[in-house]
């Protein structure tokens, strides 16, 4: 970005006060995109909806990253650190993917049993349950 | 090191800097494996194992949270979570962020008292954050949605298990409202205020939990049995429009109504049998006291035996039906006075009845697990402000306002990620 020299302490910040002020912007605007994306008609399908909110919040974590931490100005270094650490955290989420899945798809008939079952389907109508007198 | 600019480079490398060999030794220079100040580098280190224990927390939170059958999770209205409040923290903490770095550039500069007025505007509304935290907290607490037992009222199912746990619930708090009563009685202190009176206390324990008790214990069919169950926890604590349950209680009422109209009519007869018995009885007796006779007294003593035992039985009848009315119409009573209740008996008379909230408390352990980690970090991010704000924060404290800057903007991050993940999914 712009030219400053930190170490002299030069005050050429403004522009750099009008990027942190973007940032603030683009987060608040994003913020409010995804509150936007949960009651919206994206999460008719929700994996869409809940896709668009991850990716929100990715965008969102990327200029934190990127403009409040300086990981844009630094050095080399920070793929050191950032790249093995971006890639335990994707490993780790990734790995999960067949617990959900193996989960989610191969629900045992004890399971089901003994599932917090939601139930909701046709009203029965019938016969009561109360118990008769005699 | 001289090639690119950062901003955030305010001590630079002292390390590195030497005067060249002037003397004609071979002076060795200090060259940093990695060009920024210890402590910047030990907090990128910190922080990157800190992204992996926060994934390792949201990764458990995803597979039970996306593993779950699609209904079995609690939606937001379930467990008492306002969307709008988290939009309004995650705006709180993005605000924070800003201000940090802005104390940070104004400590760059050279402006102390700038850099702590932003420094404490960061202070500010990381309490903000933690109040408005709390807040939400107690409104969980409030509603008996704690991270397990033994205080927490969520049950997955409702089950015989869920019934009796109501059932010791409800005796517990009429037990304990009597004693008050008798306490104040004693004492004559003015009344204490309660959301429900004992007289719908025990209403509900008659018409609702003692009947479904009787119903579970009764019917034979299993499909019938849940949805007793099922319409209990529905009428304490319901999650949205339920038209199993209402279709099944409006069935009910109208079955509890025709069979007390059957033993109305039952009871009719019977009454009239019971007075025609005693009148026969009376005038037996009467007869018996006119009657000289020895041998027609004995006969008429007989019938006299025969008629009171008649009348025995039909006054035992009589208390018979008078039984079976009662449950009866205490349903009724209780469908009529509860039935307009749409928010739930928990929440119309302040109580707290167990209820069902499927995956509830799989929900709240992985809600305040979350949320309880990021809630101690950003309190670690406070105590460090703290410490902070009792420097003169010029220039030569730029480096470390911005290594404590780096953690703050990593909490908020995980904000970023635990927001949608807790609030809008």
């Amino acid at each position: 970005m712009n030219e400053t020299d930190a170490n002299t302490g030069d005050p050429v910040e403004s522009s750099n006060t009008r990027v942190f002020l973007f940032v603030f912007l683009m987060l608040c605007v994003l913020t409010g995109l995804s509150f936007w994306v949960a009651n919206s008609y994206l999460m008719e399908n929700k994996v869409v909806g809940w896709a668009a909110m991850m990716l929100v919040s990715v965008a969102k974590a990327l200029l934190v990253i990127l403009f409040f931490m300086h990981l844009w100005w630094e050095r080399a270094w920070k793929y050191v650190l950032t790249i093995p650490a971006l890639f335990m955290g994707v490993l780790l989420v990734l790995l999960l993917v067949p617990d959900v899945g193996y989960r989610y798809m191969t629900y045992s008939k004890e399971r089901r049993e003994n599932a917090p079952e939601p139930a909701v389907s046709e009203p029965v109508v019938g016969k009561s349950a109360v118990p008769t007198l005699d | 090191m001289n090639s690119k600019v950062n901003p955030s480079e305010v001590t630079g490398t002292t390390e590195g800097g030497g005067d060249e060999g002037s003397h004609g030794h071979i002076k060795l220079k200090y060259q940093p494996a990695v060009p920024v100040p210890k402590g910047k580098l030990a907090v990128w280190l910190f922080l990157s194992t800190e992204i992996m224990f926060f994934t390792a927390l949201i990764g458990t939170y995803i597979v039970l949270r996306f593993g779950a059958p699609e209904g079995s999770w609690p939606t937001p209205a379930d467990v008492r979570v306002l969307e709008w409040l988290g939009a309004v923290n995650t705006f709180v903490l993005i605000c924070s962020s800003v201000t940090i770095v802005f104390g940070m550039e104004a400590a760059k500069q050279d402006m102390p008292v700038k850099a702590k007025k932003w420094l404490l505007g960061t202070f500010v509304l990381g309490c903000v954050f933690l109040g408005i935290k709390a807040y939400e907290y107690n409104s969980k607490f409030e509603h008996g949605i704690h991270p397990g037992a033994p205080r927490s009222l969520l049950y997955d199912r409702a089950d015989l298990n869920y019934l009796s746990a109501v059932k010791s619930n409800l005796d517990a708090e009429i037990l304990s409202i009597e004693k008050e009563k008798t306490a104040l009685v004693s004492e004559s202190v003015a009344a204490h205020d309660h959301g429900g009176g004992l007289e719908d206390l025990i209403l509900i324990r008659a018409g609702l939990v003692q009947w479904t008790q009787k119903t579970v214990g009764e019917t034979e069919s299993p499909m019938m049995r849940e949805l007793a169950l099922e319409s209990l926890a529905h009428q304490i604590n319901p999650r949205g429009p339920n038209p199993r349950v209402d279709a099944y209680l409006a069935n009910e009422i109208a079955d509890v109504r025709n069979r007390i109209a059957e033993l109305m009519g039952q009871q009719e007869t019977i009454d009239e049998d019971v007075r025609e018995m005693q009148s026969r009885v009376s005038a037996l007796s009467e007869e018996l006291e006119a009657e000289q006779d020895d041998a027609k007294r004995s006969e008429i003593e007989s019938s006299l035996a025969a008629a009171t035992e008649a009348s025995r039985k039909a006054a035992t009848k009589a208390t018979e039906v008078v039984d079976l009315l009662k449950p009866l119409t205490d349903r009724v009573n209780a469908f009529e006075q509860f039935n307009g209740i749409h928010d739930g008996l928990n929440e119309h008379f302040h109580l707290k009845l167990p209820m069902v909230i499927p995956s509830g408390n799989t929900w709240a352990n992985t809600y305040f697990l979350m949320t309880g980690f990021h809630a101690l970090h950003v309190l670690g991010g406070l105590v460090a402000f703290i410490v902070l704000l009792m420097f003169r924060l010029d220039r030569s404290r730029a480096g470390l306002m911005e290594n404590v800057g780096l953690y703050w903007h990593f909490v908020d991050i995980v904000w970023i990620f635990l927001f949608p993940l807790l609030y809008l999914f």
